[in-house]
């Protein structure tokens, strides 16, 4: 296999196609808003303006897209790492250590989708721009790029290869339908947890607040606060919907497979040993319920600013079943006895509303942290995983004799904090957890 | 209040200060910053049509805002205090919200040592150790340069010792 991926090799063909059809609809519709004037002076119809001017842009992106496709090539060379050639203008070598990698995600946007095509993205452990993606590969070819750098990845961290050293079937299989199923998100779940979200629930209430306002005193002022407050939930609830519908977890050869998304379909293997910690989140009107929301901070994961490192590993579901996937990437864990250590009454002074809610806990593996009132988030590291502690305390819990512990993690969604905990326990609660962190990684090493 | 200094109590008897050197440095940089200030005050005082009262007004704030600043310097940098331990690094820092992180040597990635024009006029430099985390507060600043630099050294090798990375 790797003989025939050392030969230096193009997309496919038709990729500056794909590139011209995306483009199409946006400059028709944009035609369309704009193009009036073109369509007075002239005496065209606009249809015709929207039709000829969207064929010429797309004329244009195809042959920029022939010539960017033209000179790109890909290849393993001879160290086994991934080789990416590219640009126009100004080339771009570039080099993807295979034994820093993060993570190989097959992504089938909707235009390349129209011709069962994919683009493979691979993410190497660095500070900048470490991801490649290579578009639009033919799903077989993605498929076997992925397991190759899948199993080049694993003998260089020195794991086993996976059974039989090849692709294996259930990992390969287009439809998770041949692997073990772990969870799944029937869409109806899915909005309705995404409309009870807390955010959501609350800007949908104030819109009705501000509706109701403005019908009683009957100015028109409240309308345009009621199309932002009632806008941006819906637009986010919907954006999200086309995200994690379909949402399936299986268990591949290497760890989780998550497969989601109804336009773009989002294909991800999560590297257990690349997580590095876990929250549980669980909104107000979930919880009677019982629903719960798994996401996961995944060391490198590159991501849009303020979401680098999210990794969603359940959108919704019951605990239980969040409790089995928690026990697939961390299994030291047990999330339902974990001995929670409360904050003392006095922090009411502090935190009048959440009090009752904050605590942490430590076991042998793990530390772990409950915040939140109305958004209650569980939130879980080991202690291989964790960087710094942090001791900080405030004016007033000084008055109050409180402190905070901060547990530093890679960046990502989890956070876990001691929030206003007994002044007592505070140092010696963060050099036991700094010693442990040492000691936690001597022994996993 | 002795509760107070437990949590935020060197591991030894003190903590490792930073030079006096540093609040030098920063109060030179507050005067250069008060160039601006005292020149919008030359205007309000000599520009015809502005009434004395907020000249005065203006004055007052001015000045007190740079005792306080002035004053305030000199406790944030004795503020600061770093600790080597066998296993890790523990630096201190702040008045109001005060703040003490630990660092096991195996978690850092890099140590940086860098210091600025006014710094280097003065003879001061900061280290600062990255983890890979974003949050890690841990920046030493004040310290003279052939301190600072022995200070990278033993980190910078301790970590190699202990590295464990992410």
């Amino acid at each position: 296999m790797t003989d025939v991926l050392a030969v230096p090799r193009r997309t496919v063909p038709i990729t500056p196609l794909v590139y011209a059809v995306q483009f199409i609809p946006a400059v028709f519709i944009a035609l369309l808003a704009v193009g009036g004037g073109i369509a007075d002076r002239t005496g065209v119809p606009l249809v015709i303006v929207a039709f000829v001017g969207s064929g010429f842009a797309a004329a244009v992106t195809a042959a920029i897209g022939w010539w960017s496709w033209a000179r790109l090539t890909y290849y393993i060379d001879a160290d086994g790492d991934l080789r990416v050639d590219s640009g126009i203008l100004q080339r771009q070598l570039r080099r993807l250590q295979l034994s820093r990698l993060q993570s190989v995600d097959v992504v089938a946007p909707l235009a390349a989708r129209l011709f069962g095509l994919v683009e493979l993205r691979v993410e190497v452990a660095g500070i900048g721009d470490s991801r490649a993606t290579l578009r639009y590969l033919n799903r077989g070819d993605a498929q076997e790029l992925r397991a190759h750098i899948l199993d080049r990845a694993a003998l260089l961290r020195g794991e086993a290869p996976p059974v039989g050293e090849g692709p294996e079937p259930g990992d390969e299989a287009p439809t998770p339908s041949s692997s073990e199923v772990l969870a799944q998100v029937p869409s109806g779940r899915l909005m309705g947890g995404l409309l009870l979200r807390s955010s959501t629930a609350g800007l949908l209430l104030l819109t009705a607040v501000v509706i109701a306002g403005t019908v009683f005193t009957q100015g028109p002022a409240g309308l345009v606060v009621a199309l932002i407050t009632g806008g941006v939930p819906i637009f986010s609830v919907l954006t999200e919907f086309l995200t994690f519908a379909g949402f399936v977890v299986t268990r591949g050869s290497r760890g989780l497979r998550v497969r989601h998304g109804l336009l773009q379909v989002n294909s991800r293997t999560i590297p257990t040993g690349r997580v590095q910690g876990v929250q549980l989140v669980a909104p107000l009107l979930w919880r009677r319920y019982g629903w719960v929301r798994v996401e996961l901070t995944i060391a490198g994961l590159g991501g849009e600013a303020g979401d680098a490192g999210r990794a969603v590993l359940l959108p919704v579901g019951s605990r239980q079943t969040a409790l089995d996937l928690i026990a697939e990437v961390l299994p030291e864990v047990d999330l339902d006895s974990l001995p929670w250590q409360s904050v003392p009454s006095r922090a009411r002074r502090r935190a009048p509303i959440q009090w009752r809610v904050l605590a942490y806990a430590v076991t042998d593996a793990v530390i772990a942290s409950r915040r939140g009132r109305i958004t209650r988030r569980i939130a879980v590291a080991p202690h291989a995983r964790v960087q710094s502690v942090r001791v900080t305390q405030g004016p007033w819990e000084r008055s109050l004799a409180l402190a905070s512990v901060h547990v530093d993690l890679a960046p990502g969604p989890v956070q876990v904090i001691a929030s206003h905990i007994d002044l007592a326990q505070a140092r010696p609660l963060a050099d036991a957890e700094a010693d442990r962190a040492r000691r936690a990684r001597l022994g996993s090493t | 209040m002795t509760s107070v200094d437990d949590a935020f109590r060197p591991p030894q008897d003190t903590w490792n200060p930073v030079s006096p050197r540093l609040t030098t440095a920063r109060r030179l940089t507050l005067l250069l910053g008060y160039l601006i200030v005292v020149g919008i005050g030359v205007v309000l005082w000599f520009f015809p049509g502005i009434p004395r009262p907020i000249a005065w007004a203006y004055s007052g704030v001015a000045l007190a805002v740079f005792v306080w600043a002035w004053w305030l310097i000199g406790r944030r940098v004795r503020s600061y205090g770093y600790a080597e331990r066998e296993d890790d690094l523990l630096v201190v820092n702040g008045i109001l919200v005060r703040r003490l992180t630990i660092v096991p040597y195996g978690r850092m990635q890099l140590v940086d040592l860098r210091s600025g024009p006014i710094d280097r006029m003065l003879g001061v430099s900061t280290v600062q150790l990255h983890t890979a985390a974003a949050t890690t507060d841990a920046t030493i600043p004040g310290l003279l340069p052939d301190e600072a630099a022995a200070l990278r050294d033993r980190l910078a090798a301790r970590g190699e010792v202990r590295s464990a990375g992410l």
